[in-house]
Order: structure tokens, then sequence, then C-alpha cells
């Protein structure tokens, strides 16, 4: 019965990894870890890498990868408070500097990857630096303060309990869960996922399809600049530097098989929250960051090793 | 005192709910080619799985020469002088063809391995198996039937004493099949003991010893294959009832299609950016099946993927119900009602992460779509239905639609690649390798329902190695040699020996050229 096991692995392990870490952390800190406040806290932190990973998601999920995301969030973040700082409306700063210009930057990866033929590896790696490097260009390396109060108020506010940034990640991964399941759109990324090239001998699209996955992850990075800069109420140059590995670790944790073809986005959201549960457990139980980030390797080894062994397991021994 | 070298004895193997083999038994001799027989499905596979060691058996027990064996695995399963060429070769296309065949027993010491001895080695099985080709070539070089004979080379270097080839001919042309032949034939006399799984009565009434049948996972009997042995009595035991009648593939039913029937498919001078075909040129008409023969790497599949825009084409002109169609990739394909049915289901024909049904409905969906499959709602509803309409109509065997399609037989995948193609609404269907792996039952129904097509005035294309397919089922041949069209044949000029002669030889007087 072991393929049963794998069946519910795959769609629940990562929930009941979730939800046996809140126990035994229900455990050893009832009444401040299972409070109201925290469980908020730990959604808010946990939305900026929430929608990374969502991104990031989609190259993962043919085979890819986005390493250039945490330099998109920057950039987006940047140059959408520049828009601000110069006056521009808030509404359409965002949606230029932040959403439009994120879904660019993901188009010209994806352009790339295509053109090229290189491994997403080799090119968004080159993209992170250029990204990174027109962030400290443009900012002359210095964060930006003055922005609207408006800004700040309502993408980092509240909608009565709930933080806005939730409820942005909440709706994103709502978004994108619909796309993936219900759309063509969706199927078609699974099955180049599953194999390039019977996906298009198939007649899908598939040098479009790449391209579309890079565009989802920059776009989901750029409204990730957004949030970040209005929780931190400042543009930083160097904001977001590192998020790809939480990202990807987010979606692998979250059952996104690097192969291609294999995962779904309840599972990448439920991985970056076991992400954030974490952070949120050691910094509570007062570990050092360091040691939180010893921590967070060996769960995705870990993980991952857990996953491949219950999938041999169904090869019928 | 002649000793057996395996015998498994009521092998049982369960997947899940799945009951694949149901108390199994088989004998191997040194020296006999032991036929496996059984459709799609049957449990072959398995079991063969299980002596290799790739599987372990639910229940029952493994000897090899005499001794009771345990727990084997692919390594033990070797040492103890078996190897198996699985359906799905496991050739990998990044390394040499040497080491590909020395995989894991590398030749040289101190961990250091010695290429000369290596390639020298290899030179000498590629020659017994009749491959001329350089050992440091990166294997991904070959077509799948050299990587069939780079497989079998590997299974010599271990010396095996009992070689198990599943469907090793699947995708062999003639004169390979020859060669194959051959080389078994010198393993019999050296007593080693051969299983032999195929789907090709033909062959096996010529190479067989002995037979042993699998039906639904359960033995149906063994027998020597002595006189009394027809292709009949085979079908009847794989069946379980007397429809041999039904199974007539020599059937020349097919007449010529009559001049006036517009022409669909016209191709001008077609060359590959490649060069692996060049100056294709030929016209299908409507309610018409054109064979393509040719032997392998004579350019035949090149020459569909550029046609339906998969590979890139540098000169030639295609015209579509009689006007010129710019056909860059498959998309234009399918939108323009053409549609290719790959021949390596493994590699072209399937997505390993879908079930059945989502890999059933692909190109519905991209034709049903604006921009190649990107735009629109799927319905899993009707998909499902219309899966489960393809599953029946083909019979393929499986658990559910739901299932995984890694799961399915090899011939059961077969299926599923072409079922997917049939709820599509094509007008032309290029059919590359259709019954490759298929059982003779099912082969029969799909000549049936390519037959169906053209009556309802679809055009087909079919490129197939096996020339009685091609005679059986079309109405025109085409005989591809070095990546181009050499000769044409209407089916009633059309017999073995000269369509054989024109892919191998200079342009037959019989045929007519038209080079
Ligand atoms: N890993 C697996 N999980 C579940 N079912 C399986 C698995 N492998 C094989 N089966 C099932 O076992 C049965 C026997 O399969 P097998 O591959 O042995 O058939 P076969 O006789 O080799 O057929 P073919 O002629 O099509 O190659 C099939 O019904 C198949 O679906
Ligand atoms: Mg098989």
């Amino acid at each position: 019965m072991k393929k049963d096991l794998r069946y519910y692995w795959q769609r629940l392990g990562t929930l009941a990894i979730f939800v046996l870490l809140m126990i035994i952390m229900g455990i050893f800190s009832p009444q401040y870890f299972l409070s109201r406040n925290n469980i908020i806290q730990i959604f808010l932190q946990s939305s900026i890498n929430v929608l990374i990973a969502i991104g990031v998601f989609f190259p993962i999920l043919i085979a890819g990868i986005d390493l250039s995301v945490g330099s998109v969030l920057g950039l987006t973040g940047m140059v959408s408070a520049l828009l601000m700082a110069n006056g521009w409306d808030m509404w359409l700063a965002l949606l230029v500097g932040g959403v439009l210009l994120g879904a660019f930057l993901g188009l010209l990866n994806g352009t790339l990857v295509v053109a090229t033929k290189l491994h997403p590896f080799i090119i968004t790696l080159g993209s992170n630096m250029i990204f990174r490097g027109l962030t400290l260009t443009i900012s002359d390396a210095r964060p930006v303060y003055n922005l609207p109060r408006q800004f700040s108020r309502t993408i980092a506010g509240y909608v009565g309990a709930i933080p806005v940034p939730v409820i942005i990640a909440i709706s994103v991964a709502i978004i994108f869960a619909f796309v993936t399941k219900k759309t063509k759109l969706g199927r078609g990324i699974y099955a180049l996922g599953g194999n390039e090239e019977a996906a298009w001998l198939s007649g899908i699209n598939t040098k479009l399809l790449k391209v579309v996955v890079f565009v989802f992850s920059g776009l989901c990075a750029g409204m990730a600049g957004i949030v970040m800069t209005a929780r931190m109420g400042a543009a930083e140059p160097l904001a977001g530097t590192g998020y790809e590995s939480y990202a990807i670790a987010s979606a692998i944790i979250g059952g996104t098989s690097f192969f291609g073809g294999i995962g779904n986005i309840f599972g990448v959201v439920v991985g970056a929250l076991i992400i954030g549960l974490i952070n949120n457990a050691l910094n509570i139980l007062n570990v050092q960051t360091y040691m939180q980030q010893i921590v967070m390797g060996l769960l995705i080894v870990g993980s991952v090793t857990l996953d491949r062994l219950l999938a041999r397991g169904s090869k019928g021994e | 005192m002649r000793q057996p070298l395996v015998e498994m004895e009521n092998v049982s193997k369960t997947f899940g709910a799945t009951r694949a083999l149901d108390n199994v038994s088989m004998t191997i001799w040194p020296g006999e080619v032991h036929v496996l027989l059984g459709e799609n499905g049957a449990g072959k596979s398995t079991l063969m799985k299980i002596l290799s060691g790739v599987y372990q058996p639910s229940d029952g027990v493994i000897r090899v020469n005499g001794q009771v064996v345990e727990r084997l695995n692919p390594k033990t399963a070797q040492e103890a002088g078996i190897a198996i060429i699985h359906q799905e070769l496991s050739i990998i296309n990044e390394i040499s063809i040497a080491e590909n065949i020395f995989l894991g027993r590398l030749p040289g010491n101190r961990g250091l391995f010695d290429r000369k001895t290596l390639e020298k080695m290899s030179a000498e099985l590629l020659a017994r198996v009749g491959l001329d080709m350089d050992p440091a070539w990166p294997a991904g070089v070959l077509k799948i039937s050299q990587k069939q004979l780079v497989e079998i080379a590997k299974a010599l270097s271990v010396g095996a004493r009992v070689i198990v080839m599943d469907e090793p001919t699947s995708s062999l042309t003639p004169e390979e099949v020859e060669v194959l032949f051959k080389i078994i034939n010198d393993l019999r006399k050296e007593g080693v003991g051969i299983v032999y799984i195929s789907h090709k009565l033909e062959e096996i009434m010529e190479i067989g010893d002995r037979v042993t049948v699998l039906k639904d996972g359960t033995l149906v009997g063994s027998r020597p294959m002595d006189e009394e042995v027809t292709p009949e009595l085979l079908v009847q035991m794989m069946v379980g009832s007397d429809l041999s009648s039904k199974y007539d593939t020599e059937d020349h039913s097919a007449v010529e299609v009559k001049s006036d029937k517009p022409i669909t498919v016209k191709v001008e001078g077609l060359t590959r950016a490649d060069g692996r075909c060049k100056d294709v040129s030929f016209e299908v008409r409507e309610g018409e099946i054109v064979g393509f023969f040719g032997l392998v790497g004579s350019g035949r599949t090149e020459a569909m993927r550029a046609l339906v825009g998969a590979d890139p084409v540098s000169k030639g002109t295609v015209y579509l119900k009689g006007e010129a169609a710019r056909i860059s990739n498959p998309q234009a394909a399918l939108k323009n009602g053409m549609g290719l049915i790959p021949e390596d289901r493994r590699h072209e024909g399937f997505c390993h992460n879908f079930p059945i049904w989502k890999n059933l409905t692909l190109p519905v969906i991209a034709k049903a779509s604006k921009a190649g499959g990107l735009w629109g709602l799927v319905n899993a509803r009707k998909e499902r239905q219309a899966a489960a309409k393809v599953v029946e109509q083909l019979n393929v065997r499986c658990a559910s639609i739901e299932q995984p399609i890694t799961q399915l037989s090899g011939g059961n995948q077969q299926k599923v690649v072409l079922g997917k193609w049939l709820e599509t609404d094509l007008d032309i269907f290029i059919f590359d390798e259709p019954t490759r792996g298929i059982d003779v039952g099912v082969k029969a129904s799909i000549y049936d329902i390519i037959k169906d097509l053209a009556r309802d005035g679809k055009s087909i294309l079919v490129v197939s190695s096996e020339l009685p397919e091609l005679l059986a089922l079309c109405h025109r041949l085409m005989v591809f040699r070095e990546g181009t069209i050499v000769a044409e044949f209407p089916i009633s000029k059309a017999t073995k020996e000269n369509v054989l002669y024109a892919a191998t030889a200079r342009i037959n007087n019989q045929g007519v050229g038209v080079q």
C-alpha cells in the first residue's frame, strides 16, 4: 500500500508537515505561539516569500529555474518608489514600476531563454546580476525614503484584522491556482514540463509558454517588490538579495519536482508558510539566525529525500 | 545432466489493486529461444522485470542454475548471468556508445578507465551485432534501431547465460531483423537461453523453440514450437478463443484511389535545414493511404517531422488543398488539420506526468484554443468523457483513465499516443510506426480505424518499417533512400521484393522512378 502513501504524500504531505510544526510549537509555547497575533504575524512575514514562490514555481514546473526574482523584487521596488518620489500618481507608479516592469523583466528572461536555447539557470544567473546592478545604478546605491504616506498605509495596512499583504498574497495564489488548474494555459505548462517534445508535437506552443512562465515569475516578483517597499516604508537598493533561495526552497518543500511537470500552487503556498513558521518559531525559541539557516537547509534536503524515497516505494518494491 | 538455466515458479505480482501476474511459472533451458507471448498488458514485461531484478515478486520462487535466488536486484541478476533488453531502451544519449555498453563495468584499474581498451572491446561487440559505428560517438546520434543493437551488444558484453529481449524488433527493418536472428542463432549454439517477446507472429514462427503464453497475468500454457503450432493456434492461445480469421492481415482489399479525388497534400522539394531529407516531393489525395517505406535513417521520419514544422526546413513548398501553406511549427500544422503521430512514444508521444485522460486530450485542447493552447478554459468533465470513449475504442488496458500513463504496458501506452489524435478532427493524419509494440488483435483494429478514416475522406500518410503492414494498408507506396524518395509504387505493382530492392539498391525499373 506504499502507492497510497505516495498518493497522499504528494497531495497533503506538505500540509502535514505544516500542521505537525504547528502542534510541536503549540506544545512548546502555547500562549504565545498559538496566539491570534502571532499567527497573523506568520502569514504577514510569509507574504513576500509566498508571492515570489508562486512566481518561481512556474519556471521550475517546466524543469527550469528563475534565479533573478530577488533582483526583480529589488528593481521593481526601487523603480516604483522613484516614480512616486517624483510625483507620479501612486497607483500608476505601482502599476508601471512594479507590476508591468516585473512582467517585462520576466519577458526579457523568457525571450532570452527561448532565443539562446541556454538553460534558464545561466540566463537568470546573469540577469540577476544585471537587474541588481541597475537597481544600484538608478538609486545611486542609496535608499529612497520620501514616499507618499498613503502608500504604506494602503499596501502595508490592514483590512479589519487582516494585513493587506496577506490579502494580496492569497488573491494572487487563488488566481494562479485557477490558471494552473482550470485553463488551457495551465494544462499546456504542465504538458511542457512533462515532455516538451510531446507537447510541441501535440500543437502546444511551447516556445510561447516558456516565455509566459518567466513573465509570471517576473510579475509575482514585481508585486513582491511593491509589498516589500510598502512594508519597509522605503526602497532599499539591496532589498530581496538572496530571496530566490527561499522562494525556490518553498516550491521544492511544497512538492514541486525539479524534473518538471509536477507540483501545484497550494503546495507552494504551504511550503512558503512552513518556512515562515520555522523562522517565527526559531525566533520565539531564541535561536540564532545562523542556526536558522542550518535548520532551513536540513529541511530542504530532508523533505526532498523523503519525497524521492516514497517515489521509489511506488515502483513496486 | 541437463539443467534449466532459470525456473520461475508460481510468481505473482500486484501493483496496488492491479494483479499484473498471478501464479505464473516459466522454465528457460540452455540453447532455446523461449517466446513469451500475450496481448498488451498480459504481464510479459512485468515477468521479465522480476527475473532481471527490476521488480520484486509479491510471491513465488526463482531458481537460477538450480539455486533459489532471493531479492534479486539488477546488479545481482546481471551477476547471475541474466541480461535484459528492455522494451523502453535504456541507452544514455549523452555518453559514448562504448561507455553505454560497459556502463558500470568500465575496464581499467585503480579507478582510471582505459579508453583504448574500452573502445577496442566495444568495436568488436558492435561488429558482432552488425552495427557499423564508431564506439567513441555519443549514443545520442543513434536511431532507435541502432540503439537496440547497442543494447544487444551490452548483453553480449556481460557474457549473459540468459538474455531477455523485450520486443527487440519493434523498430528494426527486415534486414536488421535478419542480423538479429543470426546473432540469436549463434547465441543459441553457445547454449545461451533467450527469452523473446514479440507481437510479430511471423518472426516467432521462425525463431522460437518454445512458447509460453500469458493472458491477463495468468499462464495459458507452454509448449514446444513444433509442426502443430500455427499462427492461428498462437492467436487462439493468446486471445482465448478462435478469432484467427479476424486477424488475417494479408488483406489486399486496398485499391487505388480514383485520380479525380482532390489532392489534399502536395509537397514540393521539401529539404530540411540539417539536410537529413532533401528534395522530397509527393502528393496525397483525399481518402488515400500512402505508405512510406525505407531503411532506418533513410529520412522518412525526418521528412514527416519537417512537413508538420517540427524541425526547420530550408527549402520547399507545401500545398494544402491547393494552396501554399506556411507551416513553421506543429501548431500551424494542427490549425491546418494536419497532425503527426510520432514514432518514439516515450520521448515524443506522451507526458509522463499526466494521467491517461490528460494525455488523450492534449491535441484537442491545443487545437480548440487560440495561440497554441494558451487561451481558454479546460472542461475536465468533457475531456474525461472523450478520453473514456477512446480508451474503450482502442481497448486500452488500464485500471481507470485516472491512472498515470507510465503505469501502462508498452502497447497500451502506444494506444494512448495514437488515440489522442483520433478525437482531434484532422484532415491529414501522419502515422509514424503506428503499431509499434501493439498486439495482433489491436493491430487489426488500428488498421480498421485507419481505413475508416480514409473512407471518411481523410488523407493518411503512414511511415512503417513493416513492409507487410504497408502492403496490406496502403493505396500507394513511396520508397525513401538516403533522404529522398527514389521510387513510387501503386499497390498493384508493389511486392515485397521490388519495394525492398528500391529501398536498398538502385532505382527499380518496375516502379516509377521519380528522382
Ligand atoms: N508500475 C506499475 N504500476 C501499476 N500497474 C502496472 C505497473 N507496471 C505494469 N502495470 C500493469 O501490469 C499489467 C502488465 O503490464 P506489462 O507491462 O507486464 O504488460 P506486457 O505484457 O509487457 O504488455 P505489452 O505487450 O503492451 O508490452 C498492465 O495491466 C499494467 O498496466
Ligand atoms: Mg511489455
